[in-house]
C-alpha cells in the first residue's frame, strides 16, 4: 500500500458498461423480467450503484439485447448498465464475483459510451443451438431440409388479438443446419434467425414447424449478432 | 394409480447410513430436463436460488426435506420453512433441503416418466431422506400432502411405514386439531417447531438403528410431539368422544404446545428465488402473537403470548438480510403490525437507514386507526395503491360480539383520512355467518361500504373505489367460537344476494367465498379422526389443491363425503348428512370432548367459555397488554417469560 492520497482520485471508469455472460440449466426456466430480476438482485448484493429511473415506480436502467425464451440458456448474452457513479470494468467485475446464482457466469464487462446505441438497437440477427431426444438423425435431416425448400411457411400468430392470423416464418430464418457438436443421445440443430423489431424469429416456433414441438431439447442462445458486426 | 412399488430409484431395504445396499443417488437432470418444455413455469421444479444450501450429502448424517404441500410460487414464502431452513442447516451433520407440489401438469408429467418427487438443491428423491417434514399449515393442504407423499413414493399411512420409509411429520397451525389427518403422519409438532426440532432430530439420530415404533415411543415422550397411533379416540353411541385412550402410561395423556422464550435470530441468507413467487421479498417477523382477542381468531389464540423482537435487532438484522439477498423489498411480519411497541421508531430507522437505496417496505396487518394511516404514509413513497380494513362484521353490535373493537364513527373518519391522503382504493374485509348474525347485519354491511363509497367520491372522486370481500365464518378449534356450529348453506346464498344486490354499481367491487369451499375447511377444522378415511377416499377419487378454483374437485369431495367410506362411519352415522350435522351442524356443548381438546395451546377452556359469555352479551374484552385476562398462558409458560414478552405483570 502506498501512502495517504494527497488528493482525491480522479473519477476513474466509466457510468455504462455492458457485462457478457451466460446461463445454464436452472436459470435457463426464466422469463425476460425474473432474468432481469435476478440481475438486479445479484448486483445490488455486489453493491454496484446502480442508476434508477425516476418517478414512483424507479426501476434500475438495465437492458438486455433482446429477451431469451423461457427454456433456453445462453451462452454470450448481453446486458447494458448504468450506473451512478463511475466504476472501472475490473471493478464491476469483482464487485459481482462471489455474489453470482449458480450457472450464472460473467464472460466479460467493458466500458460502453454512455451516448452508445442501445443493444435493442443494434441487434440483427440471433444465433441459437437445440439440442434434441428421441428423433432420428434421418428424420431430423428431413425435417430440415423440407424446412429449407419451402418458400413461406405459415405460423399462427400469437396471442389473442391476433387469433386467426399468420406470419410467414421462412423469411426470418436465416440458416439452419445440422450442429455436429451434439453429444449423443442429443442430436443438434443451429439456427440463425432475425431479431429486428416486428422480425424475430423464435427457436420454438421454428421446432413447431419442424413438427418437433414435444421433443425434450436443451436450448441455448449462442451469439447475438450486433449491427457493426 | 400409484408409483411406490415401481420406481427405479426408490430406495429400498437399508436405513440409511448402514451401507448394506448401495445408494441409489439423485435423480438425474436430464429426466428432470425431458419434462421441462412441456409445462407451465418449469423455473418451479430446478432449483439453483441464491442462499440455498450446498452441503454434501454423503459429508451429513441426517437429512431432513421440508415440504410445502403446494406450489414453489406458494411454499417459497412459508417464512415457517424458512426459519427450520435455517436452524437445520446450521448443524453441521445435519442436511436440510426442500420439496413443493408440483403442478398438475407437471404432476402428469412426473407420473408418466415414473419420476419421484425430488428435492431442490440435489434432486435426492424425497424417499431419500431420513425425515419428511410437511407443512401442515391449513386444512386445504391436507390432499396435497398425501398427492406429495404418493408422488414421492412413500406409503400414505403411518402404519404401513417402516425404518427404511422417512419418518413423516407435520407441523403448522393445523395440528392444533390434527386428528383428521392423524392416520398419515407418524409425528406432530403442536406449537412452534424451532423450538423442539433439534430435540427430534437428536432423538431420531440415537434411535435410528431400532425399529419405527421403539423410535416413535422415544420421540412421544418429547415435550409437544405428538404421536397420534399412542393416542385412540373412544366415541360414544351418540357419535361424540368419550375418551382418549393412551398406549403407554408414560406418555402424557395432553400435549402441551412448545414456543419459543424468545423469537429465533432472523434468518439472514434467506433465500431468493429465480422466478418470481408470490410474495418474493426479505422477511423479518417483527412481532408474534396478538393481544386484540378477537374471538374467530385461531392464529390470536395459538400464537401467544406476544412477543417482540428489539428495534435495535430488527434494524440490524434488515441491513444483513438486504445485503445478503439483494432484495428490493422488506416485509414486516406480524399479526398486527401496528401493535409493535416502538412500530414508528423502528419505520423511522428503517426508512433512514435505507434512505437513497431503493428498497420499499411493507407492513402488512394495520388497523383501523390514524395512527395506522400515518405509518402506511411514511412508507408508501409517494405511492397509494390500497389500504385495507377490516372491519370484520357491518354493525358495532356484532363487533362487539366479536370483540372487534372498532366504530363506525372511527373507521368512517378514518376512511375520510386515507382518501385525503391520495388513496384511491379502499378494501373492505368482512365475515358473514358470524354468531348471532341476522340478515339486517347485511344492511349494516351494504350501509357500511356505501358509506365509504361516498366519502371517497366527495375526496377523490369517481376514480375512488372500494373493494367488499366476504368471507363466511368457519369456528375455529382453540377460538372463543370453537363450539358455535357452521352456517348453513341457504343463509350463506340468501345473505350473499342480499350483499350482491346493495354491493354494486360504479366505484364498488364484490368478491366471496363459494360455500362447497367454506364447508370443507370447517370439515378438515373441525372433524374428528374418523375422517381420516375420508380424505384419503377423496384424494383417491382426485381432490388436491382445494384452495385453488382451477384445481379443486368439488365431486371427489361430495361423493367421498356420500360414500361415508369405512365400517365404523357407517356403523356410527347413517347418512352423509348425518355425518355433516354431527361435525358441522351442531352447537357443541359445553362439557363435551372436542376432537382436539388433547393439544393444549396454553389457552384454557375455561377461558374461552368465559369469554364466550361474553360474547353472547355483548362485551367487550380489553386488550390484554392492558390488563392479563388470564387466559393461561402466563400461569402455564411462566417459567420461559423473557423481557421480549408484552404480558402484563401480575401482582
Amino acid at each position: 500500500m502506498s501512502g495517504p492520497e494527497v488528493m482525491p482520485a480522479p473519477p476513474t471508469g466509466s457510468e455504462r458498461h455492458r457485462i457478457t455472460f451466460a446461463t445454464s440449466r436452472t436459470l435457463a426456466y426464466l422469463s425476460v423480467l425474473e432474468l432481469g430480476k435476478v440481475w438486479e438482485r445479484t448486483l445490488r448484493r455486489g453493491r454496484v450503484p446502480l442508476k434508477y429511473s425516476q418517478g414512483f415506480n424507479p426501476r434500475p436502467r438495465m437492458h438486455f439485447a433482446a429477451p431469451l425464451p423461457v427454456g433456453c440458456g445462453c451462452e454470450a448474452e448481453l446486458l447494458d448498465l448504468s450506473l451512478n457513479e463511475p466504476r472501472t470494468s475490473q471493478a464491476l467485475r469483482d464487485a459481482i464475483a462471489g455474489v453470482t446464482p449458480q450457472n450464472l457466469v460473467v464472460l466479460d464487462v467493458t466500458a460502453v459510451d454512455i451516448h452508445a446505441r442501445s443493444l435493442s438497437d443494434l441487434l440483427q440477427e440471433t444465433e441459437y443451438s437445440v439440442w434434441l431426444r428421441q428423433v432420428s438423425e434421418a428424420e431430423l435431416v428431413e425435417a430440415v431440409t423440407i424446412f429449407l425448400e419451402k418458400e413461406e411457411i405459415l405460423m399462427p400468430k400469437r396471442g389473442r388479438k391476433y387469433r386467426g392470423k399468420f406470419y410467414d416464418l421462412r423469411p426470418l430464418v436465416k440458416s439452419l443446419s445440422l450442429d455436429p457438436a451434439a453429444p449423443s443421445p442429443w442430436l443438434g440443430l443451429h439456427m440463425r434467425v432475425m431479431a429486428r423489431p416486428g422480425a424475430t424469429g423464435r427457436p420454438d416456433e421454428l421446432l413447431r414447424a419442424l413438427g418437433l414441438a414435444d421433443h425434450p431439447r436443451r436450448s441455448s442462445r449462442t451469439r447475438l449478432i450486433l449491427e457493426s458486426e | 394409480m400409484s408409483i411406490d412399488t415401481t420406481h427405479p430409484t426408490q430406495r429400498i431395504g437399508a436405513t440409511h447410513g448402514s451401507g448394506s445396499l448401495p445408494e441409489i443417488g439423485p435423480v438425474a437432470w436430464e429426466r428432470i430436463e425431458a419434462l421441462l418444455h412441456r409445462v407451465i413455469k418449469p423455473g418451479r421444479y430446478v432449483g439453483g436460488e441464491y442462499n440455498s444450501v450446498q452441503k454434501a450429502w454423503d459429508a451429513t448424517d441426517l437429512h431432513i426435506c421440508l415440504a410445502f404441500p403446494d406450489l414453489y410460487d406458494l411454499g417459497m414464502s412459508n417464512f415457517a420453512l424458512m426459519i427450520l431452513y435455517d436452524v437445520l442447516n446450521r448443524q453441521p451433520d445435519l442436511l436440510a433441503h426442500r420439496t413443493y407440489l408440483p403442478a398438475p401438469d407437471m404432476i402428469a408429467a412426473m407420473r408418466e416418466a415414473e419420476l419421484p418427487l425430488y428435492a431442490l438443491e440435489s434432486y435426492q428423491p424425497v424417499s431419500a431422506f431420513d425425515i419428511l417434514a410437511i407443512s401442515t399449515a391449513y386444512e386445504q393442504l391436507y390432499t396435497n400432502s398425501l398427492e406429495l407423499m404418493d408422488l414421492a413414493g412413500i406409503p400414505l399411512r403411518s402404519t404401513n411405514r417402516d425404518v427404511t420409509a422417512p419418518l413423516v411429520i407435520g407441523g403448522g397451525h393445523g395440528t392444533f386439531n390434527a386428528e383428521p389427518i392423524a392416520d398419515f403422519f407418524d409425528v406432530f409438532v403442536i406449537g412452534e417447531a424451532e423450538d423442539v426440532i433439534l430435540e427430534l432430530t437428536g432423538t431420531f439420530q440415537r434411535t435410528r438403528h431400532t425399529s419405527r415404533d421403539e423410535q416413535l415411543r422415544a420421540l412421544a415422550q418429547i415435550p409437544g410431539l405428538y404421536v397420534p397411533q399412542f393416542y385412540t379416540p373412544v366415541y360414544a353411541v351418540g357419535g361424540g368422544i368419550s375418551d382418549l385412550t393412551v398406549a403407554d402410561p408414560t406418555l402424557p395423556t395432553t400435549i402441551e404446545k412448545r414456543l419459543m422464550p424468545t423469537l429465533p435470530a432472523t434468518p439472514v441468507a434467506q433465500l431468493v428465488p429465480n422466478i418470481n413467487t408470490v410474495h418474493n421479498r426479505a422477511m423479518i417477523e417483527i412481532h408474534r402473537g396478538c393481544t386484540r382477542g378477537c374471538r374467530f381468531c385461531q392464529a390470536g389464540a395459538i400464537t401467544r403470548p406476544i412477543r417482540e423482537r428489539p428495534v435495535d435487532e430488527i434494524v440490524a438484522s434488515a441491513e444483513d438480510v438486504l445485503q445478503q439477498t439483494g432484495y428490493e423489498e422488506l416485509a414486516l411480519l406480524s399479526l398486527s403490525s401496528a401493535d409493535y411497541t416502538g412500530i414508528d421508531t423502528l419505520i423511522r430507522g428503517l426508512i433512514d437507514t435505507f434512505e437513497g437505496r431503493h428498497v420499499s417496505i411493507s407492513l402488512p396487518s394495520l388497523r383501523i386507526d390514524s395512527f395506522s394511516v400515518e405509518l402506511a404514509e411514511m412508507l408508501s413513497g409517494g405511492r397509494h395503491s390500497g389500504f385495507t380494513f377490516a372491519p370484520e362484521a357491518g354493525s358495532d353490535a356484532l363487533r362487539h360480539r366479536i370483540n372487534k373493537d372498532i366504530s363506525t364513527e372511527t373507521l368512517l373518519s378514518v376512511a375520510e383520512e386515507v382518501f385525503t391522503r391520495g388513496w384511491r382504493t379502499i378494501k373492505l374485509y368482512f365475515m358473514i355467518g358470524l354468531p348471532a348474525e341476522t340478515d339486517e347485519d347485511m344492511e349494516a354491511i351494504i350501509d357500511l361500504s356505501h358509506q365509504v363509497r361516498r366519502i371517497g367520491n366527495r375526496i377523490g372522486g369517481r376514480k375512488t373505489e372500494v373493494h367488499v370481500s366476504v368471507s363466511t365464518f368457519v369456528p375455529k378449534p382453540d377460538t372463543v367460537f370453537q363450539w358455535e356450529p357452521l352456517v348453513d348453506e341457504e343463509t350463506v346464498e340468501r345473505r350473499q344476494q342480499i350483499l350482491k344486490r346493495g354491493i354494486r354499481g360504479r366505484g364498488f367491487k364484490l368478491s366471496w367465498n363459494a360455500y362447497p369451499v367454506t364447508k370443507l375447511e370447517a370439515l378438515l377444522t373441525r372433524g374428528d379422526r374418523r375422517l381420516g378415511v375420508l380424505v384419503e377416499r377423496a384424494w383417491q377419487l382426485g381432490a388436491r389443491f382445494d384452495a385453488w378454483d382451477e384445481w379443486c374437485n368439488q365431486d371427489a369431495w361430495n361423493q367421498a363425503i356420500a360414500e361415508l367410506p369405512s365400517e365404523e362411519l357407517r356403523a356410527t352415522f347413517p347418512s352423509a348428512q348425518a355425518l355433516l350435522d354431527h361435525q358441522l351442524y351442531r352447537r357443541r356443548q359445553p362439557d363435551e370432548r372436542l376432537p382436539w381438546d388433547h393439544l393444549q395451546t396454553g389457552v384454557e377452556k375455561r377461558f374461552l367459555l368465559q369469554d364466550y359469555r361474553r360474547s353472547l352479551s355483548g362485551e367487550l374484552l380489553t386488550d390484554c397488554r392492558e390488563e392479563c385476562h388470564a387466559c393461561g398462558i402466563l400461569q402455564h409458560y411462566r417459567d420461559l417469560e423473557t423481557e421480549e414478552w408484552r404480558c402484563p405483570v401480575l401482582r
